[in-house]
């Protein structure tokens, strides 16, 4: 192998692992939240990048460190979520057809956010970029790769980890799988239905606030990213199967492979095609996903 | 379908016919009524899928798109005339626009809705990504207004005028259609699909008959906006304007005649009146959609109707949705 080709090899990988560390991570949010609540989140995209855009206000702006930023994100992130669930989310809880209306007000949501950004941040500026959290470069063979991106990846599949050890093993986990299973039987066995439910969408939300801060950190983006992960995170969660973060872990990492490497023959548009193609035929043959949970 | 609606409908019809020249002097005020009569075709036609079907069809918009460049391709390309050229190319938007949806067709609630979100996705990709009809993301300008009469265009009042009869034609061929056996149909899909299935209604194909209607109510829209604009780029027909028609007809009050026209005439006009405010029209109508799913699922029409029953102490009409969701 010639020195160039590997350098190729190489540099899709590690967009390949990146990308897919920060879609699953976003897709392990998106399907917890759908898997337990029915709450399909079309806002997602416009969280992820409402954390980004005050990552940048935060470092840029108030010239606070990667860590305090990255902090203070979290704990307005969760704020945000807590007054979500309290205003709108919960007045849906026993709705027929929920899934439908919570849908169409995530995408009222969705439509308000980016009314938002459009008369603030697009003013501003067109591309954001944020200082890096660390600098210095870690040579993989000839390839160079940054240890900051290294370091969003291994921050997103810490916390996949993380993920995966609750919902196993912490009795708040268990609780929330046993309501996946099914409502009634859990409520039966003493799990505060409600309690959880609130629970899930904190934490989704969460989730998908931290993808937004990592992939801030990672690269510069603009205000179109909403919109395709948005789309993307779905794609996942349907193909990977509503509720399951391992589904969300495989597929993820498949679509971030995917986008690397079509990215070298042409543009990040044909990977999207590809995702949508994905998520159709899914639908239509298996909406239980590939991995039942 | 009690009597007092019916001379709703024909009330209303008769202010739609007579507002273009009560505007005529007002050119603003005339393009404002003219976009207002497209929505309030396009919305007349949603409501019969998301209405009286229940199905929220979230690729409207890229259908009507589909009509629209062709139309436009055939009135520039092959020098039709647009009276030739509109209805072919609703006919060829929604059969495309059926082709597409009828793996959709066979599932229902959110999973239709996410479907047809991605199908309006692609339609999108594909308005930007094949330039050689649609001139991409630039879009195309000066498109003619319809030829008319002795080689003249149709323009001015005369063109409001035309909209208007568009969309009365619409909106009684809707109240025709919902008394009909077949819209009958479309209301016991609606309600409960299973016990549809389980008397013999044959639930894909009606969902399939409906979503090709509603596709042609979207493409003669599109070539109506095409024309009237003069102006199309893939944003005219994106996701967001599926969902502010949506909203029309849902504010309104769905699964009711009346409802779209009130919702469509309350709502329709707004961006065009916000001038400088522009911008605010996005987080003005997210914060409506979100107010309505969680507060009035009836819509306007549909309060009013409750209202009055409780008044007059009878049951609501059936054909008002009466559940949260689509």
């Amino acid at each position: 192998m010639s020195d160039s080709s590997l350098l190729i090899v190489l540099s899709t990988l590690s967009t390949g692992l990146i990308m897919g560390a920060i879609f699953s991570l976003v897709a392990a949010g998106v399907t917890i939240v759908y898997g337990c609540v029915w709450l399909p989140n079309a806002s997602n995209g416009q969280f992820f990048l409402l954390a980004a855009l005050v990552v940048w206000t935060f470092t840029l702006s108030f010239g606070w460190s990667s860590l305090a930023a990255s902090l203070a994100v979290i704990v307005l992130g969760v704020l945000l979520a807590v007054v979500l669930e309290l205003v709108l989310i919960r007045r849906l809880y026993n709705a027929p057809n929920r899934n439908v209306a919570y849908f169409v007000v995530t995408l009222g949501l969705t439509q308000i956010l980016s009314g938002i950004f459009s008369l603030t941040y697009a003013k501003w500026s067109d591309q954001f970029s944020v200082p890096p959290v660390i600098e210095g470069i870690t040579m993989l063979g000839p390839f160079p790769i940054s240890n900051n991106r290294l370091l969003a990846m291994v921050v997103s599949l810490g916390v996949l980890g993380l993920l995966f050890a609750l919902l196993r093993y912490h009795p708040y986990g268990r609780a929330l799988r046993a309501v996946f299973q099914n409502r009634e039987a859990a409520a039966l066995r003493g799990v505060n239905v409600r309690a959880i439910y609130r629970l899930s969408f904190v934490l989704g939300s969460t989730i998908i606030f931290l993808g937004g801060i990592l992939f801030a950190f990672a690269y510069s983006f603009d205000l179109s990213v909403a919109w395709t992960m948005s789309i993307t995170a779905f794609a996942i969660m349907i193909v990977g199967g509503p509720g399951s973060v391992l589904g969300a872990l495989v597929v993820g990492m498949t679509f971030g492979f995917t986008q690397a490497i079509v990215s070298i023959f042409a543009s990040p548009t044909v990977a999207m095609f590809s995702y949508l193609g994905a998520m159709l035929i899914m639908l239509l043959f298996q909406p239980n996903g590939l991995f039942k949970r | 379908m009690t009597s007092h609606s019916q001379y709703g409908i024909a009330a209303a019809t008769l202010v739609i016919l007579a507002l273009p020249f009560l505007l005529a002097g007002n050119r603003f005020l005339g393009f404002v009524l003219g976009m207002t009569l497209i929505s309030l075709l396009w919305a007349t036609g949603m409501n019969l899928l998301s209405g009286f079907v229940g199905l929220m069809p979230l690729m409207f918009a890229g259908i009507a798109g589909i009509a629209g460049y062709a139309m436009v391709y055939f009135t520039r390309t092959a020098g039709w005339s647009f009276w030739l050229a509109m209805p072919v190319a609703s006919l060829l938007a929604a059969i495309i626009g059926v082709a597409l949806g009828l793996p959709a067709l066979r599932l229902k609630g959110f999973y239709f809705t996410l479907c047809s979100l991605v199908i309006q996705s692609v339609l999108t990709l594909a308005f930007i990504f094949f330039p050689k009809f649609t001139n991409g993301d630039t879009g195309i300008n000066e498109i003619a207004p319809p030829d008319w009469f002795g080689g003249t265009a149709l323009t001015g009042v005369r063109f409001d005028f035309a909209l208007a009869v568009a969309a009365v034609a619409g909106i009684l061929f809707s109240t025709w259609l919902t008394q009909t056996h077949l819209g009958k149909k479309f209301v016991a899909v609606r309600e409960d699909d299973v016990l549809a299935e389980s008397i013999g209604i044959d639930v894909v194909r009606t969902r399939i008959t409906a979503f090709f209607i509603v596709s042609l109510y979207a493409g003669i829209g599109g070539c109506f906006y095409s024309a009237y604009v003069g102006f199309i780029s893939p944003r005219a027909f994106d996701v967001l304007v599926s969902l502010n028609i949506w909203l029309f007809v849902t504010f309104g009050g769905r699964g009711t005649i009346l409802g779209p026209i009130i919702g469509t005439a309350i709502l329709a006009p707004i961006p065009f009146l916000l001038q400088d405010l522009q911008a605010f029209k996005d987080i003005l109508s997210g914060t409506l959609i979100i107010l309505v799913t969680l507060l009035m699922p009836g819509g306007i029409y549909g309060a009013w109707l409750k209202l009055l029953s409780r008044k007059r102490g009878r049951e609501v009409q059936t054909t008002q949705v009466r559940e949260q969701g689509v």
